[in-house]
């Protein structure tokens, strides 16, 4: 069967996630891959909650946030960017590609930008093919 | 924990979810999940009848989780925790499954659309099994206000709230109340006296035993949440007071811009270019002359100074092209014999009897020319021994199409408004922030434009972003209703979905004191654990994140609630 990326976002409520209704409120199309998860603030985000994603199947994992100077909590995106780079290491190490972990700014006005960015990443990762961690990796070790 | 017993209510918003997502297939197929009791479609969720449905069956069923599939939360989120309370479970036991705008509306292939709903579900209901009961938490609020800026919005707003009979601190950076409008002669687009609007204004807040006004002073950091801030006042730079209030209004409005920057226009170098501010002034003195004492006989008024060009600002700055029309009919009435140019880029005439000013304003033998800031701006040179005039404008004229040079013995350049120099530190020490171009940030542009997304801040006037005085008075008096309401209900909601430390797990590392924005939590010495203040807390996540020891929890965005969505989210995906 015809390879399907699955991708997971995790959006933060107060620009990201707005920016993601707005691209329906718009009626933009853009792949149905995507299943959109809704936290707070990006500052949210542990190593965790990206390694389960990879783990239950994603082939793909996207991570948006308010620009830089927009957080609704002041700073919870600065926090995501160092984390973000950590978890890009982590991930690395255990056989993850780089292109299938992404941290983009999406605000409450870029809907447009939203469904460009699912189409193009839904694109990257039908070149990178399916995830080979599926399934297998350990997780609930890393809390702690 | 009590067993979950789940109702599941699936949406089709007329044919907007119904026509993309097979309702009746999506509430099939999670039917027989765990702990799922009953699991249904109807036609609008939202409507009286829809909320009934989940209200009736809550009661029947003894349901006490309920999952809604329809809309985005951020639209009805709150109908239906509504609902919920009204059967008697706890608003927080319900969770929203976004299959409109995140699945319907943006996918065009039914079956897809069908399995990403029937995903969404079920990482929903993973989810709403580890919700718990939140207690709703308030806390009184201080009936004092402060009110930063003594401008007309700053002064309507103390006004409105001291007539309550209530307590508001005025704060005022320069010596003087009355702010730009004490500078203005006339104001557009009636031609009345701006004197006589603002000097009325500051004797009445003067004279109010409700207002305590501080001039010569800046505002220092305010700590403390809505309802209950305080802060030390230095007055003359030495006195400090200690103040207490509920409310905050920021009115500290805008500055003019200073057009040194722009070189074509030579001000400070060519005499007789003189900005809006500055020819203010001079028609408060009652003599509209040049340098040298003379009655200028030509006049040039350039717009957009600073306005509309990507090289200093790229917004409208709202007021200028109105004000440089009312120059026309002053300018007329004490030199009637001069030439008046009008230099514009657009004209903009917004706003209530502007168009009509506009119109008005034609008739007065004024001639108009017009440039594009995109290809360049008029340059302005001082004039020659032999020229009968003394400053020259060279130009592009866009109507006509053809370069003119334009002799004037006066320029007024309609300058840009922009944000104070110290902007950023007045929004640091309230707890909010900035757009892009310097201006204060509203909590919702349309549907809540003088609050903030910090509670209890409110923002009026000009620095919310360029405006005249009607919408800076409306926007006065409407933060100060907002107040007004805010202090007759004595106390206020706060968030509770907040962060709490379990201190048993916490390893006293501290990591949580450095990374939360609001000071919220602290270290207990005696407990050798942190705490949350919850009251200060605003739940964004961010320390439950960093805490090394997993001692943190996030309350509605727990790990296991975050973990089970995981779980549940590529439940189709995975297995096709
Ligand atoms: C040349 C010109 C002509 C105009 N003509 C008209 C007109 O004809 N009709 C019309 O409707 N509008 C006109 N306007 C617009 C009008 O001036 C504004 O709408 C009005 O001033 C907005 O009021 P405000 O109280 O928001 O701000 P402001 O009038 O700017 O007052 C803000 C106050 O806050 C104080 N402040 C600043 N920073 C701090 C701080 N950190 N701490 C404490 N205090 C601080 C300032 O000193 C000032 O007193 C004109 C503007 C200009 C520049
Ligand atoms: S109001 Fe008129 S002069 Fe002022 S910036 Fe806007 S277009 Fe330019
Ligand atoms: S980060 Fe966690 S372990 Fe460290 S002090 Fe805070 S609660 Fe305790
Ligand atoms: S959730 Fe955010 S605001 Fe609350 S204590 Fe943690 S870091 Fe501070
Ligand atoms: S709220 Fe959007 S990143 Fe913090």
């Amino acid at each position: 069967m015809e390879f399907r990326p699955t991708l997971v976002a995790f959006l933060c409520n107060w620009c990201s996630y707005t920016g993601a209704d707005l691209a329906g409120t718009s009626r933009l199309h853009y792949a149905p891959n995507i299943r959109i998860i809704r936290i707070m603030c990006s500052g949210r985000i542990e190593p965790t909650f990206v390694l389960k994603a990879f783990q239950q199947g994603a082939d793909g994992v996207l991570i948006c946030g308010c620009h830089p100077g927009d957080c609704h909590y002041q700073e919870g995106n600065y926090k995501c960017l160092r984390r973000y780079k950590l978890i890009q290491k982590y991930t690395q190490q255990m056989g993850i590609e780089k292109e299938r972990l992404r941290l983009e700014w999406i605000s409450a006005s870029e809907g447009k930008q939203f469904a460009e960015l699912v189409n193009d990443m839904t694109k990257t990762l039908l070149q990178v093919g399916p995830s080979k961690v599926k399934g297998t990796l350990e997780v609930e070790h890393l809390k702690k | 924990m009590e067993e979950p017993r789940i109702g599941v209510y699936i949406c089709w918003c007329g044919t907007n979810i119904a026509k993309m997502v097979d309702v009746e297939a999506v509430a099939s197929e999670v039917s027989s999940m765990p702990h799922v009791v009953l699991a249904k479609n109807y036609k609008y969720m939202c409507s009286d009848p829809g909320q009934e449905l989940i209200i009736k069956d809550i009661k029947v069923h003894n349901l006490n989780r309920v999952i809604v599939a329809a809309c985005s939360p951020r639209i009805h989120e709150l109908t239906f925790r509504t609902a919920c309370e009204k059967a008697g479970i706890n608003p927080y036991l319900f969770e929203m499954a976004n299959i409109r705008e995140q699945d319907s509306w943006v996918h065009t292939d039914r079956s897809e659309a069908t399995k990403k709903a029937i995903d969404l579900v079920i990482a929903a209901i993973r989810r709403v099994r580890f919700h718990e009961a939140l207690e709703k938490r308030s806390v009184s609020v201080n009936p004092a206000t402060l009110v930063i800026g003594g401008g007309i919005a700053g002064m309507t707003a103390s006004l409105e709230i001291a007539a309550s009979g209530k307590q508001v601190y005025l704060v005022e950076k320069a010596d003087h109340l009355g702010g730009m409008v004490a500078q203005l002669d006339l104001t557009f687009p009636h031609l009345s006296s701006a004197q006589q609007i603002i000097h009325p204004l500051i004797q009445r807040v003067k004279n109010n035993p409700n207002i305590k006004v501080f001039l010569n002073t800046q505002i220092q950091q305010v700590h403390g949440y809505i309802g209950n801030f305080n802060t030390t006042i230095l007055q003359n730079g030495n006195e400090s007071v200690e103040i207490e209030f509920g409310n905050i209004i920021a009115a500290v409005g805008l500055k003019p811009f200073d057009p040194v920057v722009i070189p074509e226009y030579g001000y400070k170098k060519i005499p007789d270019v003189v900005t809006s501010v500055e020819f203010e002034q001079m028609l408060l003195s009652g003599l509209i002359q040049t340098s040298e004492g003379k009655d200028p006989r030509n006049v040039a008024i350039i717009h957009c100074v600073g306005s509309r060009n990507k090289k200093f600002h790229e917004y409208c700055s709202r007021v200028c092209c109105m004000t440089a029309l009312k120059y026309v009919h002053q300018i007329r009435a004490a030199l009637p014999d001069a030439n008046i140019f009008e230099v514009y880029a657009d004209m903009r005439a917004y706003g209530k009897g502007h168009e009509e000013f506009y119109a008005h304003t034609t008739h007065k033998q004024i001639i108009f020319l017009m440039f594009d800031q995109q290809t360049g701006l008029p340059r302005i040179r001082k004039a020659g021994a032999a020229d009968k005039c003394n400053i020259i404008i060279e130009m592009d004229e866009l109507l006509s199409g053809i370069s003119i040079e334009v002799p004037v013995d006066m320029v007024v350049l309609m300058t840009n408004m922009e944000a104070h120099d110290d902007v950023k530190e007045v929004v640091r020490s309230i707890g909010v922030s900035l757009c892009g171009n310097q201006f204060f940030i509203e909590k919702h542009p349309k549907l809540d434009p003088v609050a903030t997304t910090t509670g209890g801040v409110y923002i009026v006037g000009g620095c919310q972003g360029p405006k005249d005085i009607p919408d800076s008075v409306s926007q006065a008096r409407a933060a100060a209703a907002r107040i007004l309401a805010t202090i007759a209900q004595e106390s206020v909601p706060v968030e509770v979905t907040t962060a709490q430390v379990n201190e048993l797990l916490c390893c006293g590392c501290q990591t949580c004191v450095r990374v939360c924005p609001y000071s919220a939590v602290s270290y207990d010495e005696s407990k050798k654990s942190s705490v949350v203040n919850e009251v200060l807390c605003k739940g964004c996540g961010t320390c439950g994140a960093a805490c090394p020891a997993g001692a943190i929890k996030c309350k509605h965005f727990t790990d296991s609630q975050i973990l089970a969505e995981i779980e549940g989210i590529m439940s189709l995906s995975y297995k096709y």
